[in-house]
């Protein structure tokens, strides 16, 4: 049906594997694509990166209890949509919340004193934060921000814009899980995605078929211990600096991958209940898999 | 997908939706490719009716015109376009307007074909910055009777929400006049004038559907304003022009179709008034389909000084129709077809005119004119 060759790039970029996937007829454009969307990911992960001391967010990080910094449209845009993550989490997502990092050893399998957790929870609150659409300034010596929960699913979306631009009709962007379609061309041969199963590391526990828009997925594997017989995921409460004992994964398809991916992380930061319900109330397509082990939500075929 | 959205999900996805990433290609940023474009169009008035012509040629103008774009990017905020510009003219036009017997005025054509051609060349560079874009334009058209070099410079400027655009533009331009020497006495051996003028606008994006705008624009000419080829006519050395416009523009979600509605009052100290009304409905086709209906409604008072019999003892005086007070209209459907780099457009129109059409009153000149207009382009993208 479609014999426009398939182009297959994988590289690395914002701490994770990257690869896409694009029909493309012409191979020098194919490069210049790939040139292009690569140059987009690294502009992006300069820019947000918390473990760039140059980039902008380190630059935020520094200035915290002091000065303002300036910042653009598109870093405002990405607060404003960290805000709305913030309102509509009830205040669970919380940019400022990175910081519990600190307190959390997950390689160590021992668990944080609590008192090593109650000096961080006061440099702790988006509300504090004095920000505008030209500039944003952390109030207290101490407090960071960490754009990790939205700017890998924005930069998902990005690429894909710069595909479609150069005309790709049929492409999918896939940064580490999370996916975004690029051109109208895939809703005659989607791509057949995998959901990863949450304890079972390179095994699928649902497949999907992605026809347009893009996919996100969270779950609390990534990084954890398990102390006492009791798993503790990497996920946590900023309200009370522990994890929150919620879903296991969650995947969640929207036109953007910024709404899928915000969307997922606010249903892992809620208990188990009160997640399946957000879900089924958001009026997105989703999939959830609980503590158990059981599977919920509306895709997936096992 | 679920089809309606619920509370969360529409506060998350009207948030990220002003991210720049889902600005689709930006308004502001500069090409990324070079795009070639090429033109045919071709115009033809009707023929005069006999019954408003003293015998002789009663054929009128038809133009060939041929055009070639360009516009390639040469860094990353600046591009450059070329267009240049051949036409063919060919035919004859209203020399003067006498009475018949009857008393009622008639046409008399300048007899023998003219046959012209123009050349023209404009050059635009043009920087994109965060905000806006600012370019700077050059033409310059060659006729055998006619020279013009004009100037241009233009910006504009957008809010810090993005949701409000300025925009102004300054030109002006020496038109040198040479009239070919033969068929009809002319007016003039050799003049010239100048023309400048200035405009500015502002657009607001008025919800996720909908954009408005409103302009204001002010010429002023001023050199040989008369029309060198026609008897009767002696027009002032200048004149002042004053237009304000609005326009409307509304995408519906279905039929998946954008409604564009425009209007623009002129007025000028020569004392013509015009309104014109401009209706477009955008209908995408497909997904790379477009057909666009439109439709012009056009009327316009005569100046102080048209008269269809001209007295010539006055200081001024004019018996050109385009002075004259009449109704337009023009229907016409324009289509667009994007093939992978390709796009092919396609437009025909036709435009009549009545003195009884318009909201002005005054004389019916009988040099009226209809044309119809067909053109046919290619355009490709170096992607």
């Amino acid at each position: 049906m479609n014999q426009v060759p398939l182009f297959d790039h994988d590289f690395r970029a914002m701490g994770g594997p990257c690869r896409l996937r694009f029909a493309c007829a012409d191979d020098a454009l194919a490069a210049r694509v790939i040139a292009a969307a690569e140059t987009e990911i690294r502009r992006l992960e300069q820019k947000y990166s918390r473990y760039l001391p140059d980039s902008l967010v380190s630059t935020i990080n520094r200035a915290a209890g002091a000065d303002a910094v300036p910042i653009d449209d598109e870093t405002a845009g990405l607060l404003g949509f960290a805000d709305t993550l913030w309102q509509q989490s009830d205040g669970l997502f919380d940019l400022t919340a990175g910081i519990l990092r600190r307190a959390w050893d997950f390689k160590s399998g021992r668990l944080p004193a609590q008192a090593a957790i109650d000096c961080l929870l006061p440099l702790i609150g988006w509300q504090r934060v004095q920000w505008d659409a030209s500039s944003i300034r952390l109030p207290a010596a101490g407090m960071e921000i960490d754009f990790g929960g939205c700017v890998k699913e924005y930069a998902c979306d990005s690429v894909a814009a710069v595909l479609a631009r150069h005309g790709i009709e049929r492409g999918l962007v896939d940064l580490a899980g999370d996916m975004a379609v690029a051109g109208a061309g895939s809703a005659a041969q989607p791509w057949p995605v995998g959901i990863r199963h949450p304890r079972q590391s390179g095994a699928a526990i649902a497949t999907f078929s992605l026809a347009a828009g893009s996919l996100a997925s969270s779950g609390d594997y990534e990084r954890f211990m398990v102390v006492d017989g009791r798993r503790y995921g990497h996920i946590l409460n900023p309200l009370t600096g522990w994890p929150v004992q919620g879903l296991a994964a969650v995947s969640i398809a929207a036109p953007q991958c910024l709404v899928a991916g915000g969307s997922a992380t606010i249903a892992m930061l809620k208990p188990e209940g009160e997640a399946l319900a957000w879900l089924a109330e958001l009026g997105l397509p989703w999939f959830a898999v609980d503590s158990a082990m059981e599977c919920h939500g509306e895709f997936g075929e096992r | 997908m679920a089809a309606e959205k619920r509370p969360a999900l529409l506060a998350l996805t009207s948030s990220a939706l002003l991210l720049p990433a889902y600005q689709g290609v930006r308004a502001d940023a500069a090409p990324e490719f070079i795009e070639l474009g090429m033109r045919y169009s071709k115009y033809e008035e009707d023929n005069t009716q006999g019954s408003k012509t003293f015998g002789g040629s009663s054929q009128r103008y038809d133009i060939d015109a041929a055009q070639f774009h360009l516009l390639a990017p040469v860094a990353d905020n600046w591009a450059v376009a070329v267009d240049v510009q051949w036409e063919d003219m060919s035919g004859a036009s209203p020399w003067f307007v006498g009475a018949s017997l009857d008393g009622s005025p008639k046409v008399i054509m300048s007899g023998a074909s003219i046959e012209d051609t123009r050349t023209e060349v404009s050059v635009t560079t043009r920087y994109y910055y965060d905000r806006g874009n600012a370019g700077f334009n050059y033409v310059r058209s060659d006729e055998d009777d006619y020279d013009s070099n004009a100037i241009a410079l233009d910006g504009s400027f957008n809010s810090a929400d993005g949701m409000t655009t300025y925009s102004g533009a300054i030109s002006t331009s020496r038109d040198d006049i040479e009239p070919t020497q033969g068929s009809v006495p002319t007016n003039t051996l050799k003049n010239d004038k100048d023309i400048s003028s200035a405009w500015i606008g502002v657009s607001r994006i008025i919800s996720k559907n909908a954009i408005v705008r409103f302009g204001l624009a002010y010429t002023y000419r001023e050199g040989f304003l008369t029309d060198p080829y026609k008897k009767n006519d002696k027009r002032p050395d200048e004149r002042n022009e004053w237009a304000v416009s609005a326009g409307y523009r509304q995408y519906f979600l279905w039929p998946d179709g954008a409604l564009q509605a425009d209007y623009r009052y002129f007025d000028d100290d020569w004392g013509v008034a015009s309104h014109t009304l401009n209706l477009a409905w955008h209908q995408n086709l497909w997904r790379d389909t477009q057909l666009i209906p439109f439709m012009r409604y056009y009327s316009q008072g005569e100046a102080d000084f048209f008269a269809n019999i001209a007295d010539t003892d006055k200081r001024y005086y004019a018996d050109d129709y385009r002075l004259s007070s009449f109704g337009a209209v023009t229907v016409g459907l324009r289509v667009r077809q994007q093939i992978g780099n390709w796009a092919i457009s396609a437009v025909g129109e036709r435009y009549e005119t009545d003195e009884s059409w318009g909201v002005y009153s005054g004389a019916e000149s009988p040099a009226l004119v209809n044309y119809w207009r067909y053109s046919f382009g290619l355009d490709y993208v170096f992607r």
